[in-house]
């Protein structure tokens, strides 16, 4: 018996590995960025991955970049178009970045990305970026035409959030996660092309999944501040006092009054000078409190930038609809279906404490 | 006349060997004939002379020794200058003796013999370890004469509980094997049953380690290596005081340790040469070399061929390009360099010194740089067969270091056919074979599965001496140290 078990053994095994996907890995087209649009009644898939001769280790870096595109009604259809128009088997385990082009965007991202949640190869930290006033095979296509490696920008791009905020919201399967959650407004970054590079200058706004508009540099760190994910931040007082945010903690409460909700942001953040353009000396403890005072005003103002937006458009882009729903169960109930409206009736406390820590003057 | 002490049989039995001399000598003083035998170059010729035949041929107090017997008594009391001297009426012992280097005087008429231990043969002198050589701490290695190795270890162990029992295997060698354990401390099964063991080998000669080894194993069947050998005396010292059980073997120049756990083949004596913290990073180091040389070439494998999402994008990519224009498929390659670099090694250890260093460049950088420029293999497996090969000579056991060199080839074919399911499938058929292995009473891969603390502080980490006032329970019937 234990010698048919072991001559059994390796017929077992390879007939597991029957379907397996066995491929080599250069007979992949390894795809590095995809973007999804959706132009002239159709969806259009535009993959990017390396030429021919694949990446270039010498220079370490990713070679020559191609696109290959696909289109057809839905975005997988589009990219099934795509991969049958392809030379060789295309694999997106690898692709790190996925771009919504405006179009896609407005018509739904849950439509434009339910296809890439039921691919099991797909990686679930791959990030997603709207791309800003225009198509993402446009975005791509121009970034070429510059000369730019996509791939390793769209990787300065994340390095750069990752300086900036504590965790990447963006992820896939972040977005997909606030796709189920249909009371909240979900946010994405969105990026801009500018000379030879792509800049992150705030949040894209979508309503019931669809793109709705895109907050400036200063609401989306306001949201950023309030959703407590700030890692730096610079401050500029007056033109004179440079500032960078080096710790920031913050912690949202809600107390709901006579029907009416209150929502208490407290916010502990310390800062270091970077940057002095004055004379006088500032490091006098009137000084230091005067200007503790104004980081803390500036900060203020930032923060009621995101809380005005969400009380102005009626949008809930801080997720306050889930804090309510978490400390006030049994009164969600009566605003989940007039939850828009009660968005406008929100009252805002700002209870902001900092201290300004070191100099780091070298002398 | 067979199997009696008689002078006339044995010249007869060894008339056909040159070397076997049966010489009569006639004592002056009384007028006996006495037959000397021995065996020419196994003993010390100018001792023999000084200290027994000087006695006889002119100790004036044997002309009163009349009879053999009287003689016999006169000789043993001291009649002779040497110490190791005793009478034997065995014919078998008596054989044994002489043919490992004794001298004997047959007394016919008795039918016995007196036997003096005056061997002298050609040996090494004691050198440094080959194989375990340390920065701080003993030089010494043991050589091919089991008597000088047993003195080695007592120098160490001057303890009145310390055995040294002389058995002996092989029907026509008659190998010398010293069982050595400490008295009380020993686990007795242990040391019952290799005793047994032993003297129920049957087979006509001892010429290798891999005999005894065969018959001391109890699983057979693994590649695993399930008994420690050592050339270092202190080794063996500092192993039979946490109880366990040694075996010098004559004309084998190391000893072999009982009963032997993983943990103890990935020990090295320089771990307690250093520091702790030394010891115990370059014990990690170790166990985690053991990983690489491993799974490194069935990783690769599963990964290219595979799962590709595996690989971070920048490392898929350059595999992707160092990949291109290779003709082979990820498996093929691997597997052949693997097989490649074991010709290396075997053509390495057979070759002559001098042409060996050319054979290296040859093989590993010219044929190596030449497969790559000629597209045959891609850099990256050079890279992975050369890492993995190069982590499976860290372990500091030979046994333990092929072992693992042959599970690798079978996860490496388990990742060809099937990716990370057959490297998943591989891995857990290596840990079951693993536990289930047993060595005299105790679990291979203890004290990973024990469930005592004190017996794990010298696994992984090496813990500070003043963490083993204990020792370990596992292979000691003594658990506080004598």
């Amino acid at each position: 018996m234990k010698k048919l078990i072991i001559l059994l053994f390796p017929i077992l095994i390879c007939g597991c590995s029957h379907d397996m996907n066995r491929r080599e890995i250069d007979e992949i087209n390894l795809v590095h960025v995809i973007g999804i649009d959706f132009s002239d009644g159709e969806y259009v898939i535009t993959a990017l991955y390396s030429g021919e001769k694949g990446a270039d280790t010498e220079k370490g870096s990713a070679g020559q970049e191609v696109t290959s595109k696909g289109s057809g009604a839905t975005p997988y259809a589009a990219f099934q178009n795509f991969r049958l128009k392809d030379k060789k088997t295309v694999s997106i385990a690898n692709t790190g970045f996925f771009l919504l082009g405006e179009g896609a965007a407005k018509r739904g991202l849950d439509i434009c990305i339910d296809f890439l949640s039921r691919d099991e190869t797909v990686k679930m930290e791959s990030l997603l970026f709207v791309t800003k006033d225009m198509d993402a095979s446009e975005f791509i296509a121009q970034s070429l035409e510059k000369g730019q490696i996509i791939h390793e920008d769209m990787k300065a791009v994340e390095q750069k959030q990752e300086e900036l905020v504590t965790r990447n919201d963006n992820t896939l399967v972040n977005v997909l996660n606030e796709l189920e959650n249909d009371i909240t407004i979900g946010i994405i970054p969105y990026l801009v092309a500018e000379e030879g590079s792509f800049l992150l200058q705030g949040y894209a706004v979508f309503e019931n999944n669809i793109l709705a508009d895109y907050l400036d540099m200063e609401t989306s760190s306001g949201v950023n501040f309030i959703k407590d994910i700030i890692r730096a931040y610079p401050i500029y007082l007056d033109d004179n006092v440079g500032l960078s945010i080096s710790y920031s903690k913050s912690h949202i409460k809600s107390e709901i009054q006579d029907n009416s909700i209150r929502i208490v942001i407290k916010l502990d953040f310390e800062t270091m000078i970077k940057e002095i353009n004055i004379r006088e000396d500032i490091f006098t403890f009137e000084e230091l409190n005067r200007l503790t005072d104004m980081q803390n005003d500036y900060i203020i103002e930032i923060m009621k930038k995101a809380t005005d937006y969400s009380k102005n458009t009626g949008r809930d882009i801080l997720q306050i609809a889930r804090l309510i729903q978490n400390q006030h169960t049994r009164k969600w109930s009566e605003y989940e279906d007039n939850w828009k409206d009660k968005i406008s009736e929100i009252e805002y406390e700002f209870n902001v404490n900092s201290q300004i820590t070191k100099s780091f003057i070298l002398n | 006349m067979m199997n009696r002490i008689n002078s006339a049989w044995l010249k007869e039995l060894f008339n056909n060997s040159g070397d076997v001399i049966v010489r009569p000598i006639k004592i002056n003083q009384n007028g006996i004939t006495v037959h000397l035998f021995c065996v020419d170059g196994l003993i010390n010729q100018s001792l023999f002379d000084e200290a027994v035949f000087r006695s006889l041929k002119f100790d004036p107090y044997l002309s009163g020794c009349m009879t053999e017997r009287a003689m016999m008594d006169y000789l043993l009391e001291g009649g002779t200058y040497h110490v190791f001297t005793k009478e034997e009426a065995d014919y078998q012992l008596l054989l044994k003796y002489v043919l490992s280097g004794m001298v004997a005087l047959i007394f016919d008429t008795e039918e016995k013999a007196i036997v003096y231990d005056i061997r002298m043969f050609e040996k090494r002198s004691i050198q440094e370890p080959s194989e375990e050589n340390v920065m701080k701490g003993s030089k010494e290695s043991f050589i091919e004469v089991m008597r000088m190795n047993t003195a080695l270890i007592r120098r160490r162990i001057r303890s009145e509980h310390l055995v040294v029992e002389t058995l002996s295997a092989g029907r026509i060698s008659k190998t010398d094997i010293a069982l050595i354990y400490i008295n009380g401390i020993a686990d007795s099964a242990t040391v019952n049953k290799i005793r047994t063991i032993i003297n129920e080998i049957d087979i006509d000669n001892i010429s290798t380690p891999a005999f005894i080894e065969e018959f001391l194993v109890e699983n057979k069947h693994s590649i695993f290596p399930q008994i420690m050998y050592t050339q270092r005396p202190d080794r063996v010292a500092a192993n039979l005081s946490d109880g366990r059980v040694a075996l010098v073997v004559d004309g084998i120049p190391f000893a072999y340790l009982l009963p032997c756990q993983l943990p103890m083949l990935m020990q090295s004596p320089d771990d307690y040469a250093n520091h702790f913290f030394i010891g115990s990073s370059l014990r990690i180091i170790r166990y985690m070399s053991m990983i690489v040389t491993l799974f490194l070439p069935a990783f690769y494998i599963a990964a290219t061929t595979y799962q590709v999402q595996m690989l971070p994008v920048q490392l898929a990519l350059s595999t992707q390009a160092a990949k291109q224009n290779v003709p082979f498929s990820s498996a093929s390659e691997v597997l052949g360099l693997l097989i490649s670099f074991e010709i290396l090694i075997e053509a390495g250890l057979r070759l002559p010194k001098a042409v060996g260093t050319a054979m290296s460049i040859l093989g590993g950088l010219v044929v190596g740089q030449s497969a790559v420029a000629a597209n045959l293999i891609s850099p990256a497996v050079v890279v992975i067969v050369a890492l993995a090969g190069i982590s499976g000579f860290i372990m500091p056991n030979q046994d333990l270091s092929s072992g693992i060199r042959l599970s690798r080839f079978l996860l490496t074919v388990l990742a060809a056919v099937a990716g990370f399911f057959g490297l998943a499938i591989g891995l857990i058929i290596l840990i079951t074979h693993l536990c289930s292995l047993n060595n005299y009473g105790i679990a291979y891969i203890s004290p990973f599965v024990d469930v005592e603390e004190r017996n794990i502080r010298d696994t992984i980490f090496r813990f500070p001496i003043k963490y083993f006032q204990k020792r370990k329970s596992m292979q000691s019937e003594r658990r506080d140290r004598l």
